[in-house]
């Protein structure tokens, strides 16, 4: 196996390189539709036995929840049952060299009596984190799903009844191979936009036309006003009388430069339409009012949007449509992040009143020193600090988490979308970004953990004492 | 002006305006850097020590880069 | 809330999922592979001390061992020099050894000779006799037999000088024919020597010569034909 691999794995690369080039090319890129809240499956899709509807997040969350089971029983099975046993190469000798070197580095950290608890809560972040963040990586995470016709339904309270409304979207495609895909190129453009647009642009023109007529007959005013003055003084009699000989003509030239301003902002609507529709665009592209052949969007108008169309359908064309990813990175759902946030943050209170009993809630309500010591107000504050300071450990925990996956997942798909045949450079990025968000967060649970078994007050009494 | 504009343009200006915290960040894995290059540069010994706490800095200085994000993300993809 | 998408039902399933994730990594990672590391380093250390020790125990081994070589190389020239006298001398006994056994095989091979040649001899003796009879009848005109020869010797004994008589000492007695152990003994009794030693000499033709330190008797038939011829002359 692996020798015939050897020196043969670059051509492989090149060759996903460059079908990944082709699929660039064949089907354009689609800067997704942005959410922060996981998106919901489509209706159907619930958790057994509840009515909480599964989001795609939460599907990453079962995926990396099966991996580390299987990776669970898979080190079980192969690991050494005792220290005189030279142990399996291969993966199993990887991840136990990581082990290793973690075990070191929490040794250095938080060696202490707790290290067990402090450690096996570390791995256990550390792996689902980590294993939860590089998802990310894998082609068809967070592009690859549901082309989901963009629509909700809402309750009208006037008519009393529920009615279909858009919302923003692209245009469905059936392409390459018969998949449906989404036009990133096209936004789609209803018929009640687009003819509010083409009125907009009428009533531009007509504005346009007005000043245009209005700049004109000023000038007029203007030059019939300085030839008045001229009769008086100036020698342009003769030039005068012709300005005023021909008031009919210039009247007509001030309506002909009003029309021209006129045609040119409805021909730039025109060549708006023109340049959706070379772009292969379907909305958005009918004839303007004003053009010949025009026969009103009354008729569009009046079918009803379908709720649940058929992605092949004509009736498709009538409803934005976005991808609904089947699985985005689990990190990027405040769900995940805030759980094993708040299993942190509440582990550290554990591993406190553990270690040290009910004295550990001096740290927080430290009243000891308040009329001993002339700073003991201070103490006491400093204490209320540590309470809030924890509470915000929860949010700067999830936040931390989920702003730099959040910020990690648009980052690829913008860049995706950008340069469609060379992401790649951000992807490493990730790769490292993701590596070490798992570290800090873990880490960071780590210390906090070492931290709350150590008696910060026992030291202080024996300052006092000496 | 249209109402929508007039969202989506205080919402720019707000997501913009939140990212300026990024630089605070930004100063600080530039000054941990710094200092971890000079020490490596001091002590090449320890490097691998001075290397593993540069990163952690440098991660938790980004934190703070990271909120700023968040709050820019929220006004932007969550504000409606 | 809404808008973060933050759901409390699926905040508790996380919270589960996480909780029995802990329990089971626990169980069956965390738990057995920190005990395995832990040991593994125990016995590394423990390994290296170990590797310590011996390697000191393995200089001191080794200068023993030189010790013990010098030692045995020093004894093992002894022993060598030693066994180089010893097989000296070892060599010098089986040289005399065999030098005598030598001897001894020479004597023997001549006892048995000389025994062989008279058992010949004895063999031959009646021809022999009848022969030298036959012969000395021609010559004497009268038969020399077994019962003549017996009658020479008793002659010879009759014959004997005085002085020959109870010579003791040791003699010498030459016959033509191997003598019979009953002549030998008359003989021997006759002359009363201690030790007589007896040897056979055809060419006496018949009787006897018996010789002693101090003189010779000629009793023999040659040195009567001599002295026959010497009359005859």
């Amino acid at each position: 196996m692996n020798s015939f691999w050897n020196g043969k794995r670059r051509y492989v690369a090149l060759l996903l390189f460059l079908a990944g080039v082709f699929v660039a090319l064949v089907v354009p890129p689609v800067i997704p539709f942005i959410q922060l809240a996981g998106e919901n499956l489509p209706a159907g899709y619930n958790i057994p036995f509840t009515d909480i509807r599964i989001t795609n997040t939460f599907v990453a969350a079962v995926i990396v929840w099966v991996l580390l089971l299987l990776f669970t029983a898979y080190i079980a099975r192969r690991r050494p049952s005792d220290g005189s046993e030279v142990p399996p190469g291969g993966f199993y000798n990887m991840f136990e060299a990581l082990y290793e070197g973690l075990m070191g580095f929490i040794g250095g950290i938080a060696g202490g009596a707790h290290f067990r608890l402090i450690f096996n809560m570390f791995m256990t972040i550390f792996l689902i984190v980590l294993l939860s963040n590089w998802m990310s990586l894998i082609p068809g995470v967070d592009t690859v799903g549901f082309i989901h016709p963009h629509v909700k339904e809402k309750f009208d309270p006037e008519t009393q009844e529920y009615k279909v409304i858009t919302t923003d979207g692209f245009e469905i495609y059936q392409g390459f191979l018969g998949i449906s895909y989404v036009n990133g190129q096209c936004d789609w453009v209803s018929p009640a936009d687009e003819a509010a647009a083409d009125a907009a642009a009428l009533a531009a023109a007509e504005t346009e036309a007005a000043a245009a007529q209005q700049t004109q007959l000023e000038d007029a005013a203007y030059a019939r006003y300085q030839a008045e003055h001229g009769e008086h003084g100036d020698d342009h009699a003769d030039e005068a009388s012709d300005d005023h000989g021909d008031s009919h003509a210039e009247g007509m030239a001030d309506s002909s430069a009003a029309t021209a301003a006129y045609d040119e902002v409805l021909a730039a609507r025109v060549a708006e339409k023109q340049a959706r529709a070379d772009r292969g665009c379907y909305t958005g592209v009918a004839l303007a009012p004003w053009q010949d052949g025009y026969n009103g969007d009354k008729d569009a108008k009046k079918e009803p949007i379908p709720l649940h169309p058929d992605p092949s359908s004509e009736e498709a064309k009538r409803v934005p449509w976005v991808v609904l990813p089947w699985v985005r990175v689990a990190s990027t759902d405040l769900n995940m992040t805030l759980t094993i946030a708040l299993i942190s943050v509440v582990m550290t209170q554990y591993i406190g009143f553990k270690a040290l009993g009910f004295g550990y809630l001096t740290k927080f309500f430290n009243f000891a020193t308040l009329f001993k010591s002339p700073l003991g107000g201070i103490d006491v504050a400093v204490g209320l600090l540590e309470l809030i300071g924890d509470f915000a450990k929860i949010l700067s925990f999830s936040f931390r988490l989920l702003g730099a996956m959040f910020a990690g997942a648009i980052l690829l798909f913008v860049m995706s979308f950008l340069v469609p045949i060379l992401p790649w450079p951000f992807f490493i990025l990730e790769f490292f970004v993701g590596a070490i968000q798992a570290l800090v967060f873990a880490l960071l649970t780590a210390i906090f953990m070492n931290l709350a078994t150590i008696s910060h007050h026992h030291d202080d009494d024996h300052d006092d004492e000496h | 002006m249209d109402p929508q504009a007039t969202i989506v343009l205080g919402k720019a200006i707000g997501a913009g305006l939140a990212m300026i915290g990024a630089a605070g960040g930004g100063i600080g894995i530039g000054i941990s850097v710094g200092g971890a290059v000079m020490a490596m540069g001091r002590n090449p010994d320890h490097t691998a020590t001075i290397q593993t706490n540069m990163i952690l800095g440098v991660a938790f200085a980004e934190a703070v880069a990271i909120y700023a994000l968040v709050v820019s993300l929220i006004i932007l993809f969550v504000l409606s | 809330m809404e808008a973060l998408g933050i759901n409390p039902g699926l905040m508790l399933i996380w919270l589960i999922a996480f909780i029995m994730l802990y329990v089971l990594m626990t169980r069956f990672i965390y738990d057995p592979l920190t005990n395995v590391l832990n040991e593994r380093r125990n016995r590394i250390a423990k390994g290296l001390d170990d590797a310590a020790a011996a390697a000191a125990a393995r200089q001191n081994a080794e200068a023993e061992a030189e010790k013990i070589l010098a030692q045995a190389r020093s004894e093992a020239q002894k022993v060598i020099d030693e066994a180089r006298g010893r097989g000296e001398d070892v060599a010098s006994g089986i040289e005399q050894e065999a030098r005598q056994t030598a001897a001894k095989i020479q004597y023997d091979a001549q006892t048995e000779a000389v025994a062989t040649r008279n058992a010949e001899l004895g063999n031959l003796r009646e021809q022999v006799l009848q022969i030298s009879v036959a012969v000395a009848s021609r010559i004497l005109g009268e038969n020399i037999d077994a019962a003549k020869q017996q009658s020479l010797v008793n002659n010879f004994i009759a014959e004997l000088p005085a002085d020959a008589r109870g010579l003791g000492g040791s003699i010498e007695v030459v016959s033509a024919m191997p003598l019979t152990a009953a002549e030998q003994a008359q003989i021997t009794s006759e002359v009363g020597a201690s030790d007589a030693s007896f040897s056979v000499d055809p060419s006496i033709l018949g009787g006897l010569v018996v010789r002693w330190s101090g003189g010779l008797v000629d009793g023999s038939v040659r040195s009567q034909l001599s002295q026959m011829a010497r009359n005859l002359n």
